[in-house]
Protein backbone atom coordinates (compact mmCIF):
# COMPACT_ATOMS: atom_id res chain seq x y z
CA UNK A 1 0.00 0.00 0.00
CA UNK A 2 1.09 3.57 -0.55
CA UNK A 3 0.10 6.87 1.03
CA UNK A 4 -0.61 9.64 -1.47
CA UNK A 5 -0.24 13.01 0.22
CA UNK A 6 -1.61 15.70 -2.04
CA UNK A 7 -1.47 19.37 -1.15
CA UNK A 8 -4.09 21.17 -3.23
CA UNK A 9 -5.91 24.47 -3.36
CA UNK A 10 -8.79 24.51 -0.83
CA UNK A 11 -11.28 25.53 -3.52
CA UNK A 12 -10.23 22.56 -5.67
CA UNK A 13 -10.40 19.88 -3.00
CA UNK A 14 -14.12 19.20 -3.39
CA UNK A 15 -13.69 18.72 -7.13
CA UNK A 16 -10.78 16.34 -6.55
CA UNK A 17 -12.77 14.39 -3.94
CA UNK A 18 -15.74 14.09 -6.29
CA UNK A 19 -13.42 12.77 -8.99
CA UNK A 20 -11.91 10.19 -6.66
CA UNK A 21 -15.35 9.07 -5.56
CA UNK A 22 -16.49 8.61 -9.15
CA UNK A 23 -13.36 6.64 -9.87
CA UNK A 24 -14.09 4.33 -6.95
CA UNK A 25 -11.72 5.66 -4.29
CA UNK A 26 -14.09 6.93 -1.62
CA UNK A 27 -11.69 6.72 1.32
CA UNK A 28 -9.82 9.94 1.94
CA UNK A 29 -8.83 12.24 4.81
CA UNK A 30 -8.66 15.99 4.41
CA UNK A 31 -6.40 18.13 6.61
CA UNK A 32 -6.37 21.93 6.52
CA UNK A 33 -2.76 23.15 6.33
CA UNK A 34 -0.75 26.30 5.66
CA UNK A 35 2.38 26.46 3.60
CA UNK A 36 4.53 28.08 1.03
CA UNK A 37 6.35 26.79 -2.00
CA UNK A 38 9.26 27.60 -4.21
CA UNK A 39 7.84 31.06 -4.96
CA UNK A 40 8.16 31.95 -1.25
CA UNK A 41 4.54 32.75 -0.77
CA UNK A 42 2.61 35.39 -2.60
CA UNK A 43 3.24 39.10 -3.03
CA UNK A 44 0.25 41.32 -3.74
CA UNK A 45 1.30 44.98 -3.85
CA UNK A 46 3.14 45.66 -0.63
CA UNK A 47 1.64 42.75 1.24
CA UNK A 48 3.62 39.54 1.40
CA UNK A 49 1.70 36.38 2.24
CA UNK A 50 4.18 33.94 3.68
CA UNK A 51 1.80 31.09 4.44
CA UNK A 52 -1.02 30.24 2.10
CA UNK A 53 -3.96 28.07 3.09
CA UNK A 54 -4.04 24.67 1.37
CA UNK A 55 -5.70 21.36 1.95
CA UNK A 56 -3.78 18.13 2.33
CA UNK A 57 -5.50 14.99 1.10
CA UNK A 58 -4.34 11.70 2.54
CA UNK A 59 -5.25 8.72 0.38
CA UNK A 60 -4.01 5.19 1.00
CA UNK A 61 -4.27 2.90 -2.04
CA UNK A 62 -2.69 -0.19 -3.53
CA UNK A 63 0.45 0.27 -5.61
CA UNK A 64 -1.47 -0.78 -8.71
CA UNK A 65 -3.89 2.11 -8.34
CA UNK A 66 -1.16 4.70 -7.93
CA UNK A 67 -1.07 6.04 -11.48
CA UNK A 68 -4.81 6.27 -11.74
CA UNK A 69 -5.19 8.20 -8.48
CA UNK A 70 -2.28 10.45 -9.41
CA UNK A 71 -3.77 11.26 -12.79
CA UNK A 72 -7.16 12.01 -11.25
CA UNK A 73 -5.61 14.44 -8.77
CA UNK A 74 -3.28 16.03 -11.32
CA UNK A 75 -6.10 16.55 -13.77
CA UNK A 76 -8.58 17.94 -11.26
CA UNK A 77 -6.36 20.05 -9.00
CA UNK A 78 -4.93 22.03 -11.88
CA UNK A 79 -6.14 25.57 -12.57
CA UNK A 80 -6.26 26.41 -16.26
CA UNK A 81 -3.12 25.20 -17.95
CA UNK A 82 -1.37 25.02 -14.60
CA UNK A 83 -0.31 27.83 -12.27
CA UNK A 84 2.05 28.29 -9.35
CA UNK A 85 0.28 27.27 -6.17
CA UNK A 86 -1.65 24.35 -7.62
CA UNK A 87 0.10 22.13 -5.12
CA UNK A 88 2.29 19.09 -4.81
CA UNK A 89 1.83 15.36 -4.46
CA UNK A 90 4.05 13.20 -2.26
CA UNK A 91 4.02 9.43 -2.10
CA UNK A 92 5.11 7.40 0.90
CA UNK A 93 5.20 3.66 1.47
CA UNK A 94 2.74 2.22 3.98
CA UNK A 95 3.80 -1.07 5.51
CA UNK A 96 0.72 -2.06 7.49
CA UNK A 97 -2.92 -1.04 7.42
CA UNK A 98 -5.40 -1.86 10.18
CA UNK A 99 -9.14 -1.31 10.28
CA UNK A 100 -10.00 -0.40 13.85
CA UNK A 101 -13.63 -1.57 13.80
CA UNK A 102 -12.65 -5.15 12.99
CA UNK A 103 -9.03 -5.05 14.15
CA UNK A 104 -8.09 -6.76 10.90
CA UNK A 105 -4.75 -6.17 9.25
CA UNK A 106 -5.14 -5.69 5.51
CA UNK B 1 11.48 3.32 13.32
CA UNK B 2 7.88 3.67 12.25
CA UNK B 3 5.22 6.30 12.27
CA UNK B 4 1.87 4.93 13.38
CA UNK B 5 -0.73 7.24 11.87
CA UNK B 6 -4.24 6.65 13.16
CA UNK B 7 -7.53 8.26 12.19
CA UNK B 8 -9.95 7.94 15.09
CA UNK B 9 -13.30 9.22 16.29
CA UNK B 10 -13.41 12.75 17.72
CA UNK B 11 -14.66 11.67 21.13
CA UNK B 12 -12.02 8.97 21.57
CA UNK B 13 -8.98 11.22 21.66
CA UNK B 14 -8.74 11.50 25.46
CA UNK B 15 -9.31 7.80 25.99
CA UNK B 16 -6.65 7.06 23.37
CA UNK B 17 -4.18 9.38 25.09
CA UNK B 18 -4.75 7.54 28.35
CA UNK B 19 -4.46 4.15 26.69
CA UNK B 20 -1.18 5.06 24.99
CA UNK B 21 0.13 6.41 28.26
CA UNK B 22 -0.79 3.20 30.03
CA UNK B 23 1.03 1.24 27.32
CA UNK B 24 4.17 3.28 27.98
CA UNK B 25 3.96 5.48 24.93
CA UNK B 26 3.99 9.04 26.20
CA UNK B 27 4.99 11.06 23.16
CA UNK B 28 2.72 11.60 20.22
CA UNK B 29 1.21 14.37 18.18
CA UNK B 30 -2.36 15.01 17.21
CA UNK B 31 -3.86 17.15 14.51
CA UNK B 32 -6.98 19.14 15.25
CA UNK B 33 -10.09 18.26 13.31
CA UNK B 34 -9.63 16.48 10.01
CA UNK B 35 -12.41 15.58 7.61
CA UNK B 36 -12.64 12.19 6.06
CA UNK B 37 -14.69 9.52 4.47
CA UNK B 38 -14.20 5.81 4.26
CA UNK B 39 -15.55 2.94 2.26
CA UNK B 40 -19.10 3.40 3.55
CA UNK B 41 -21.24 4.70 0.75
CA UNK B 42 -24.18 5.55 2.97
CA UNK B 43 -24.50 8.04 5.79
CA UNK B 44 -26.22 5.97 8.44
CA UNK B 45 -28.20 8.89 9.83
CA UNK B 46 -29.67 9.50 6.40
CA UNK B 47 -30.34 5.79 5.97
CA UNK B 48 -32.17 5.71 9.30
CA UNK B 49 -34.18 8.78 8.34
CA UNK B 50 -35.07 7.23 5.00
CA UNK B 51 -36.22 4.05 6.70
CA UNK B 52 -38.49 6.14 8.89
CA UNK B 53 -39.88 7.75 5.75
CA UNK B 54 -38.59 11.32 5.90
CA UNK B 55 -38.70 12.85 2.41
CA UNK B 56 -35.58 14.98 3.00
CA UNK B 57 -33.60 11.89 3.94
CA UNK B 58 -34.87 9.88 0.96
CA UNK B 59 -33.90 12.67 -1.44
CA UNK B 60 -30.36 12.60 -0.13
CA UNK B 61 -29.83 8.88 -0.65
CA UNK B 62 -27.22 7.95 -3.21
CA UNK B 63 -25.59 11.35 -2.96
CA UNK B 64 -22.28 9.77 -1.97
CA UNK B 65 -20.70 9.80 1.45
CA UNK B 66 -20.38 12.97 3.50
CA UNK B 67 -17.08 14.01 5.02
CA UNK B 68 -17.08 13.25 8.72
CA UNK B 69 -14.94 14.88 11.43
CA UNK B 70 -12.13 12.75 12.79
CA UNK B 71 -8.90 13.21 14.71
CA UNK B 72 -5.54 12.31 13.22
CA UNK B 73 -2.85 11.13 15.62
CA UNK B 74 0.69 10.25 14.81
CA UNK B 75 3.06 8.27 17.03
CA UNK B 76 6.68 7.64 16.10
CA UNK B 77 8.01 4.47 17.72
CA UNK B 78 10.75 1.97 17.12
CA UNK B 79 10.01 -1.18 15.14
CA UNK B 80 9.46 -3.46 18.13
CA UNK B 81 6.93 -1.09 19.67
CA UNK B 82 4.68 -0.90 16.63
CA UNK B 83 2.56 -3.88 17.60
CA UNK B 84 1.99 -2.63 21.13
CA UNK B 85 1.01 0.83 19.87
CA UNK B 86 -1.37 -0.57 17.26
CA UNK B 87 -2.99 -2.89 19.80
CA UNK B 88 -3.44 -0.08 22.32
CA UNK B 89 -5.15 2.09 19.73
CA UNK B 90 -7.35 -0.70 18.42
CA UNK B 91 -8.40 -1.83 21.87
CA UNK B 92 -9.45 1.65 22.94
CA UNK B 93 -11.15 2.71 19.71
CA UNK B 94 -12.92 -0.45 18.63
CA UNK B 95 -16.70 -0.17 18.81
CA UNK B 96 -17.24 -2.69 16.04
CA UNK B 97 -19.15 -0.37 13.72
CA UNK B 98 -17.98 1.32 10.55
CA UNK B 99 -16.30 4.64 11.19
CA UNK B 100 -13.93 3.53 13.93
CA UNK B 101 -11.01 4.58 11.76
CA UNK B 102 -7.85 3.25 10.23
CA UNK B 103 -4.24 2.81 11.30
CA UNK B 104 -1.37 3.19 8.86
CA UNK B 105 2.22 2.22 9.61
CA UNK B 106 4.75 4.28 7.66
CA UNK B 107 8.54 3.87 7.78
CA UNK B 108 10.58 6.75 9.22
CA UNK B 109 14.27 6.85 8.36
CA UNK B 110 15.51 9.38 10.84
CA UNK B 111 14.39 11.33 13.91
CA UNK B 112 16.17 14.40 15.22
CA UNK B 113 15.57 16.14 18.53
CA UNK B 114 15.44 19.88 17.93
CA UNK B 115 16.66 20.83 21.40
CA UNK B 116 20.18 19.45 20.98
CA UNK B 117 20.35 17.85 17.57
CA UNK B 118 20.46 14.26 18.85
CA UNK B 119 19.49 11.77 16.20
CA UNK B 120 17.96 8.33 16.40
CA UNK B 121 17.87 5.66 13.76
CA UNK B 122 15.98 2.50 14.48
CA UNK B 123 16.28 3.02 18.22
CA UNK B 124 14.58 0.76 20.72
CA UNK B 125 12.10 1.86 23.35
CA UNK B 126 8.69 3.45 23.26
CA UNK B 127 9.82 7.00 22.88
CA UNK B 128 12.19 7.09 19.99
CA UNK B 129 14.04 10.15 21.15
CA UNK B 130 13.94 9.35 24.84
CA UNK B 131 17.36 9.47 26.44
CA UNK B 132 16.36 6.78 28.91
CA UNK B 133 17.47 4.00 26.63
CA UNK B 134 15.51 5.18 23.61
CA UNK B 135 18.34 6.93 21.86
CA UNK B 136 21.12 5.07 20.19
Amino acid sequence: MILVKAIVRPEKSDYVLAGLLEAGYPAVTKVPVFGRGKQRGLKVGDVHYDELPKEMLLIVVHENDKDFVLNTILERAKTGTGNFGDGKIFIQPVEEVYTISSGVKE
Amino acid sequence: MKEVMAIIRMNKINATKRALNAAGITSFSATGRVLGRGKGLVDYRILKGAEEGYVEAVSQLGDGPRLISKRLISVVVSDDWVERTVNAIIEENQTGTAGDGKIFVIPVTEAIRVRNGETAQGASGGNVLDSSGGLE
